[in-house]
C-alpha cells in the first residue's frame, strides 16, 4: 500500500453524536425535515402550488442538478472554497443556508450560462429552449426538450462524480490540495459523463425531431434489439442503479467487500467497476420483476406494459432503496454496528431493502393525495424521482451542510476514530480462510435460493392493489 | 482449541453473509435477462368472451379538431404549469375567470353561465370569451358511430361531445347530429373521458337531447360529475365500473384504469366485433395506449377471424406535435397487429400519421375539410366504414 498524505475531508473529520437519547434526535429531524420538504415542495414543484416546476422536466432537472451540486460541494471539493475553521464555528443553521444558496446559484449558472447559454446556443440546438423555440417547437416542449437533456446529464455525473470519490478514492490525484483536486475531479468526470452521455442519451434526444437525425446521432440506436425499445429510458435505468449503488457501497457497506483489497490500483478499479456489476445485477433483476409481476412487456404500448417504461422504473426503484438506505445511514446510526462488518452489512441490506420496499407502498398507496399528482403507478408525465430525490436532497442538506442540527451536532474525530475510519478505505478485518470460503459457498448458494424464492413469488407480488 | 473453533464459525459465517449478498446478485445478473428467464413467463391466458357481432360500423368525424392552434394551447398550458395541472384551473372556456392561467376553478368559471345551459349557449361561450384563454382555440372531439346489426337494423351513437360550446354546434349542425338528436335517433353518448376537448361541450348535446343514456367512466373526478348536472342533464348516467360493459351484441366498452395529463383519470374505448372481419376499435383519445386497448381485447374478447381488422380516432401519441422515442416504438411495433383499416386523427399526432404512412401501414386518409388540417387524418365530415 503506498504511502498516502491525503488530509481528511470535512465530513471525514466530524463524528455526529446525539444530542438527546434514544431515537428522538431522529424524530425530531425528520418531522423537521418533513414540513420543509412540504414547503418546499409546495413553493417549487407542486402543480397546484406556486412556482409549479413539475412540467415535470423542469422539476426534474433541477431537482437532479441541485443533487450533483451538493455532492460537488461536498464530496469533491470538500467544501471549498468554506474554510475549515468557519465549518467547525458556524451555526449547523446558518452554514445550511449559506452552503445550500451557494449551490442553487451555481447550479443555475451551470443550467442557464453553461448548458443553455454555451453549449446551447453555440454547439447543440436542443440543448437551448430558445433555439428549439426559434426552429418551431411550441415553447412548453423547446423548455421540456431541453431541460430533459440537460437532466439526463445529471444522471450520469450523479453516477460518476461521487464513484471518482468513493470508488477511486480521488486517485491519481488524491495529494493535490483543494481547490486543484476538487476541480481536476469535477473536469474529468464531466469529461467522462459527456463521453457516456453521447453513447447513452444523444440518440434518445436525436429521435425527437422529425426526420432522425441520422447523421449527428446513431439512429436507430444500438440498444434497441437488446432492450426492446429505441428510447434512452434503458440507459437510465442502468445508470440509475449506478448511482446508488455508489452510495451503498459508501454508506451500508462501508466499500466492504473491495476494502479488503491491499493492492490500491486493484482495489480502486475493483470498487469503480465492482459497482458497475453490481448495478447491472440489480438492473436486469428489476426488469425481470415487472415481467414476472405484470406479465410480459409490449413494445409499442404505453405505461407499465411498455419496455421503454419498465427501464425507468428500474432506476425508479433503485432510487427507492436508495432513500432506504440513506434512512438507515443517516437516521438509524447505520444499525447495526455492533457485529462484524459482514454480518452489519448484510442485516442493513435487509433492513434498506424493506424501508424501500415499504416507501415504495406508501408512495404509491398515498402520495398523490400531497403531492398535487394523480394517482397511479404509470403516468407518463410523472416521476417519483422527482419527489424522492427532492427529499434525498433535504436529508443531504441537513446532514452535510447542517452537521444533522437539530438533533445530532458534529464534534471532531478523535485519532483513534480517524484510524477507524481509514479502515474503511483499506480494511483488515475480514481474512481468507477455509472457513471463510466455506461460509462464502453456502451463502452464494443460499443466496441462489433467495433469488428462485424472489421470481416465483413476484407473480404474486403483481396482483397487490395499491391504487384504490 | 475452543477459541480457533470460534473463530472458524465466526469467519464461516461471515462468508455466508457476504456469500448470500454475492449469490443474490449475481444470480439476479446471470439469470435475469435471458432467454431461459423469459421461457419461464406463463403466456397470455386468453379468456375469449363471446359478445356477439355486428354487420358493420360506420363512423364519422363530426369534429376531431380539438383545438385550432397548438402553440396557443402549450402556451396556457406552460403559464398554468404543466402537464399536471388540474383541467379545471388552467383558464379555458368554459371555466375561465379571468384571472389569468392556472388559477381559475370550476365554481368560479360556471357561475356566470350556469342559469344559461343548455339553451343559451351562444351567450354563455360570448360570456367565458371574455374571461378564457384564446377562446377562439377550442373546438373539440365527437364521432358518429353508426353500427349495423346483424339483422339489418341500425344504431347511431355519439362518441364525446367536443369543447367549444359554438364550434361544437356548428359541427352538430353540420353533419346533422342536431336534428338525430332532436329525433331521438342517437341511442346514447359515451363519453370516453373527462378531457375538456371531448367532455366540456356537453351542453351542446344537452340542448337537443337532455335524456340521452351517457355513459361515463366511473374514474370522474367532482367536477366532472358536477357538470353533467350542470349541463342540463335530465337522465342518470350509466357508470361504467367494469373492465367490460356489454352496449349491444357486438358492441363492447372497455375501460381503462389511467392516470391522464391535466388530472383527469380513466378511459373508455370500444370495441365492435365486425362479423367475417374481426375486431375494431374505436377510441376518442386512447390514453391507454393503442396496443395496451389490442392486448386488453386479444386476452379478454372472442372476435371473428381472431384478428384485429379496424382502428379509428384519437390514437394519442404525438397531440402537442411533441415526440419521444417510445412513439417510435409504436410506430415501428403497430405492423405487427396487421389491422387492415386505420383511421385516425385528432390527438394521433400529425407526425405520427405521417410516420404511419411512411411506413405503408393502411391509413385511410381524409378530405381536410372544415378546418382539418392534413388529409393524414379522418377529418371533419370524413366517413369510414368497417
Amino acid at each position: 500500500m503506498e504511502a498516502e498524505s491525503q488530509s481528511v475531508s470535512y465530513l471525514e473529520s466530524r463524528k455526529l453524536v446525539k444530542r438527546w437519547r434514544g431515537p428522538w434526535p431522529a424524530i425530531v429531524n425528520l418531522a423537521m425535515i418533513f414540513v420543509v420538504f412540504g414547503i418546499t415542495w409546495w413553493v417549487f414543484q407542486d402543480p397546484r402550488g406556486i412556482l409549479r416546476m413539475y412540467t415535470p422536466y423542469l422539476g426534474y432537472m433541477y431537482c437532479r442538478w441541485l443533487l450533483i451540486l451538493f455532492i460537488w460541494m461536498a464530496y469533491i471539493l470538500d467544501f471549498w472554497p468554506f474554510k475549515r475553521e468557519w465549518l467547525n464555528k458556524t451555526h449547523p443553521l446558518l452554514k445550511g443556508v449559506i452552503l445550500t444558496v451557494v449551490c442553487v446559484l451555481a447550479m443555475e449558472l451551470l443550467i442557464k450560462g453553461f448548458f443553455m447559454g454555451v453549449l446551447g446556443k453555440y454547439g447543440i440546438a436542443y440543448f437551448s429552449p430558445e433555439r428549439l423555440h426559434a426552429l418551431g417547437v411550441t415553447e412548453f416542449y423547446a423548455e421540456e426538450y431541453a431541460t430533459e437533456a440537460i437532466m439526463m446529464f445529471a444522471a450520469i455525473a450523479s453516477w460518476l462524480a461521487p464513484a471518482w470519490v468513493v470508488a477511486c478514492e480521488n486517485a491519481p490525484w488524491q495529494k493535490l490540495p483543494q481547490p486543484a483536486r476538487g476541480f481536476t475531479v469535477m473536469i474529468v468526470t464531466f469529461f467522462l459523463a459527456t463521453l457516456v452521455y453521447f453513447l447513452t442519451m444523444h440518440s434518445h434526444m436525436a429521435i425527437l425531431f422529425y426526420p432522425w437525425q441520422q447523421y449527428t446521432a446513431i439512429t436507430p440506436p444500438y440498444w434497441e434489439g437488446f432492450a426492446n425499445t429505441v428510447s434512452g429510458n434503458f440507459h437510465i435505468a442502468w445508470i440509475m442503479c449506478c448511482t446508488v449503488t455508489v452510495w451503498v457501497y459508501e454508506s451500508i457497506w462501508e466499500r466492504y467487500p473491495f476494502n479488503l483489497i491491499k493492492t490500491d490500483w486493484l482495489r480502486r478499479m475493483s470498487a469503480f467497476f465492482g459497482i458497475i456489476a453490481v448495478a447491472l445485477c440489480l438492473c436486469f433483476f428489476l426488469f425481470y420483476a415487472q415481467d414476472l409481476a405484470w406479465g410480459l412487456n409490449v413494445r409499442g404500448t404505453r405505461r407499465e406494459m411498455a419496455p421503454d417504461w419498465r427501464w425507468l422504473h428500474v432506476g425508479e426503484c433503485a432510487i427507492f432503496w436508495l432513500v432506504g438506505v440513506l434512512a438507515l445511514s443517516f437516521f438509524g446510526g447505520n444499525w447495526p454496528t455492533r457485529f462484524s462488518r459482514p454480518i452489519n452489512v448484510f442485516v442493513r441490506t435487509v433492513i434498506s431493502l424493506a424501508i424501500g420496499l415499504a416507501v415504495y407502498y406508501l408512495y404509491y398507496r398515498y402520495a398523490h393525495n400531497f403531492l398535487g399528482t394523480q394517482k397511479g403507478v404509470s403516468h407518463p408525465q410523472q416521476f417519483p424521482m422527482i419527489p424522492t430525490i427532492w427529499l434525498i436532497n433535504i436529508w443531504l442538506i441537513n446532514m452535510w451542510f447542517m452537521d444533522g442540527w437539530p438533533g445530532w451536532k458534529a464534534v471532531p474525530r478523535t485519532a483513534e476514530e480517524l484510524k477507524q475510519v481509514e479502515e474503511n478505505i483499506v480494511a483488515n478485518d475480514v481474512r481468507w480462510t477455509p472457513s471463510l470460503a466455506k461460509g462464502l459457498l453456502v451463502g452464494a448458494a443460499a443466496g441462489g435460493a433467495v433469488y428462485l424464492a424472489l421470481i416465483n413469488v413476484m407473480p404474486w407480488v403483481g396482483q397487490i392493489q395499491m391504487i384504490k | 482449541m475452543t477459541d480457533d473453533i470460534t473463530v472458524s464459525r465466526r469467519n464461516f459465517v461471515k462468508g455466508v453473509a457476504t456469500g448470500a449478498i454475492g449469490g443474490t446478485l449475481a444470480s439476479m445478473g446471470l439469470y435475469s435477462y435471458t432467454e431461459s428467464a423469459y421461457n419461464r413467463l406463463p403466456k397470455v391466458a386468453r379468456s375469449g368472451q363471446d359478445f356477439g357481432a355486428v354487420r358493420s360500423v360506420k363512423v364519422t368525424a363530426i369534429s376531431e379538431t380539438s383545438w385550432f392552434n397548438n402553440a396557443h394551447l402549450m402556451e396556457d398550458i406552460k403559464k398554468a404549469g404543466g402537464l399536471l395541472v388540474d383541467q379545471y384551473t388552467i383558464g379555458w372556456g368554459p371555466f375561465g375567470n379571468g384571472k389569468g392561467p392556472g388559477k381559475s376553478s370550476y365554481d368560479e368559471g360556471i357561475a356566470p353561465i350556469k342559469n344559461m345551459l343548455p339553451n343559451d349557449l351562444e351567450a354563455a361561450w360570448a360570456i367565458q370569451a371574455k374571461q378564457s384563454l384564446h377562446p377562439d382555440n377550442p373546438g373539440g372531439f365527437a364521432t358518429l358511430i353508426e353500427v349495423e346489426d346483424l339483422d339489418g337494423s341500425k344504431h347511431k351513437y355519439l362518441l364525446d361531445s367536443g369543447w367549444s360550446y359554438t364550434w361544437m354546434d356548428e359541427s352538430f349542425k353540420r353533419e346533422g347530429i342536431d336534428q338525430m338528436l332532436r329525433a331521438g335517433e342517437i341511442e346514447g353518448l359515451v363519453v370516453s373521458h373527462e378531457h375538456f376537448d371531448h367532455f366540456w361541450g356537453l351542453p351542446v348535446t344537452m340542448k337537443y337531447n337532455n335524456k340521452l343514456p351517457m355513459y361515463i367512466p366511473n374514474t370522474f373526478y367532482k367536477e366532472g360529475k358536477q357538470y353533467i348536472v350542470d349541463s342540463g342533464y335530465k337522465g342518470d348516467p350509466k357508470v361504467a365500473d367494469k373492465e367490460l360493459t356489454l352496449i349491444r351484441p357486438g358492441m363492447m366498452l372497455v375501460k381503462f384504469d389511467v392516470p391522464i395529463i391535466c388530472r383527469v383519470f380513466g378511459e373508455l374505448s370500444l370495441a365492435f366485433n365486425v362479423k367475417d372481419k374481426g375486431l375494431v376499435i374505436v377510441s376518442g383519445c386512447n390514453h391507454q395506449g393503442i396496443l395496451q386497448m389490442t392486448s386488453t381485447v386479444f386476452s379478454k374478447l372472442k372476435y371473428d377471424n381472431d384478428r384485429f381488422y379496424g382502428l379509428y380516432g384519437g390514437l394519442h401519441i404525438s397531440p402537442f406535435e411533441d415526440w419521444d422515442p417510445k412513439y417510435d416504438d409504436l410506430v415501428i411495433s403497430l405492423g405487427k397487429w396487421n389491422f387492415e383499416k386505420v383511421g385516425c386523427n385528432h390527438c394521433t399526432g400529425h407526425l405520427t400519421a405521417k410516420k404511419f404512412v411512411e411506413r405503408g401501414y393502411p391509413v385511410v386518409r381524409g378530405t381536410a375539410r372544415f378546418r382539418s388540417s392534413s388529409p393524414d387524418y379522418l377529418g371533419n365530415g370524413d366517413s369510414l366504414v368497417f
